[in-house]
């Protein structure tokens, strides 16, 4: 689904993405782990082309997705989620959701079709909400949702897209213990019809979902395994998790 | 103050009283500003069209004249070669208003989508300042066509374009005229900023870089309303041209940009209607405050009008965030 091949990127003398060569595998859920720092971002936003590797190639379902420019990579079904919460402040759940598929739908250019007319698209919309999570908030301005919420309607915005490979960049972050579960639960049963690369500091969401797991230090991906020969491999344990207390933790 | 369901009733008053204003002036025998009122209705033609820019897609365009200059001098140049019997790249002039007005608006559109895809390219301060030296540009070129009267412009001397049936040489009915296409593009404007492409403006002022990763394009919609934005002040333009009968560089100039920046700044923006109330006041303090100086026998302040001017300006922003319309309107939600 995806491969990524020799990629690097530098920011003058720091390089972010250290000759990394990835591949993600159709139906799987591909996590990516690393401390902070280790450019696990850069790594998501030059798959999803908001930064342009210096070199490398990747291919995204069959296709040299360098090649395509970034806001055309969504409706190739590479859709990206963002760590630091991106919504439209002042639209309300439903529109953030329903522009999505107005752009997916190539509906952008309608200088006559009344946005709020569109039952179709509203009522796809809904159900999207529904699956989120979002229903009771349909009506909120996004500015005024609970941090949590508005993570999940970050999620909500990147399924509307229905992505084949969701680029999932620390879905978690900032979310209570409940909401964490049922984002976990809901990514569990996408698992059939979507592919993901998550990215995530939550081990217990990392080890519960990942079927592959790749760890990201200073740039360079030191192992790509299963997980539990992740939690095993000496160099992970070295470099990453012996700050963690994962060994005493069960694999779901 | 008055909520946002009252603006229904607001726009049918406001049209009534449009409407029934050359009887009004001409029954106070004051139908000499009837001519104000065609200014204040060609005016608000240009002011909502740079707020579907500034209000409505967060674009502050400082340039926003050149192409209300670009449309006035469209008709110009016609109206010059028909005069003259002359023509222009091959083409002979024309009074004809079903062929001026629609390349007004065509050619000004052109403009506006050559500068447009250059100054979008900028985001910020930079395009504000882009925008600008466009408009300047435009401006030392309408100085520099010697052919057209250079500095001074030039005359038309033949009177305002044709159209059939429509005597537009007629005071009042190039009134209702300009009435008429102020209507159509408020309302083509009202549709526009509620429609499907209006939500994208709206997500792009917001938060323009999500947009890329949810598949859209900022560039190519700012374009397309930079083009939209930029043939409505052609519009605009070109019936000014007609008000006026005259065609000159100062139309394109900075301080006109300005102006319709002012305009829309003190109606509100983001509101169609705060614009228009903005021309409305801006035309109002413009042509009474000299008047109400002299009045009083402050021949000093009737010559600096713009001092008193300015800080009434000042005032209004200041205490009213969303202008004049922030004052009447209460906002929901």
């Amino acid at each position: 689904m995806l491969d990524i091949q020799n990629l690097s990127k530098s920011f003058g003398a720091l390089t972010a993405t250290d000759n990394v060569s990835l591949t993600v595998k159709k139906g799987t859920i591909h996590a990516l782990i690393g401390p902070n720092g280790a450019g696990k971002t850069t790594l998501i936003s030059q798959i999803s082309g908001y930064l342009t590797p210096d070199s490398g190639s990747i291919t995204f379902d069959g296709q040299d997705l360098l090649a395509l420019p970034a806001h055309k990579r969504p409706h190739a079904g590479l859709v990206r989620s963002f760590q630091i919460t991106s919504v439209i402040p002042e639209f309300t759940v439903r529109d953030n959701v329903a522009l999505v598929l107005q752009s997916l739908n190539n509906q952008v250019f309608r200088i006559f079709a009344k946005a709020s007319a569109d039952r179709e698209e509203r009522a796809k919309a809904e159900a999207i909400l529904e699956r989120t999570g979002l229903s009771d908030e349909a009506d909120t301005r996004a500015q005024n949702l609970a941090h949590g919420q508005k993570r999940q309607l970050e999620i909500a915005m990147a399924l509307a897209a229905d992505p084949k490979l969701l680029l999932l960049d620390e879905p978690m972050a900032g979310m209570g213990v409940d909401e964490s579960r049922s984002l976990t639960d809901l990514l569990n049963s996408l698992r059939d019809t979507t592919t993901m690369l998550l990215v995530e500091h939550d081990m217990d969401v990392v080890f519960s979902l990942a079927d592959e797991i790749s760890v990201l230090v200073y740039g360079k991906i030191i192992a790509t395994d299963t997980p539990e020969a992740i939690r095993t491999n000496r160099d992970v344990q070295e470099a990453y998790l012996g700050t963690h207390e994962l060994h005493n933790e069960e694999p779901a | 103050m008055l909520s946002e369901k009252h603006l229904p009733a607001f726009y049918a008053l406001g049209a009534l009283l449009l409407i029934i204003l050359p009887w009004i002036l001409t029954a106070a025998d004051s139908s000499y500003l009837i001519s104000t009122a065609t200014r204040l209705v060609i005016f608000a033609i240009g002011a909502v069209s740079l707020d579907l820019l500034i209000g409505y897609t967060g674009l502050v365009s400082f340039g926003h004249a050149a192409f209300f200059g670009v449309g006035a001098y469209v008709v110009g140049i016609l109206a010059f070669h028909n005069f003259e019997e002359t023509t222009f790249l091959g083409f002979d002039g024309t009074l004809t208003g079903l062929i001026v007005l629609p390349l007004a608006i065509l050619i000004s559109a052109l403009f506006a989508l050559i500068i447009g895809a250059l100054a979008l390219r900028t985001k910020g301060v930079y395009f504000i300042m882009i925008t600008l030296s466009f408009g300047q540009m435009l401006f030392f070129l309408f100085v520099s066509l010697e052919a057209y009267g250079g500095d001074d412009g030039m005359m038309m001397f033949e009177g305002r374009n044709i159209l059939p049936a429509i005597d537009l040489n007629d005071r009042i009915t190039f009134y209702y005229f300009c009435l008429a296409i102020f209507t159509a593009f408020f309302l083509f404007c009202h549709r526009l900023v509620r429609s499907k492409f209006g939500r994208v403006l709206a997500a792009i002022r917001q938060n323009e870089d999500r947009m890329t990763s949810i598949g859209i394009r900022p560039y190519s919609a700012k374009l397309l309303i930079f083009v939209i934005a930029g043939a409505g002040a052609g519009l605009a333009g070109a019936l000014m041209a007609n008000h006026t009968e005259f065609v000159s560089p100062g139309l394109t100039h900075w301080t006109k940009s300005g102006d319709l920046m002012i305009v829309v700044i003190l109606g509100g923006i983001g509101t169609l209607i705060g614009p228009v109330m903005g021309a409305f006041v801006f035309l109002l303090l413009e042509e009474f405050l000299p008047i109400i100086f002299h009045e009083l026998g402050m021949d000093l302040l009737k010559e600096h009008w713009r001092v008193v001017f300015g800080p009434i300006l000042i005032l209004i922003v200041l205490f009213a965030k969303t202008g004049l319309y922030g004052l009447i309107f209460k906002k929901e939600g």
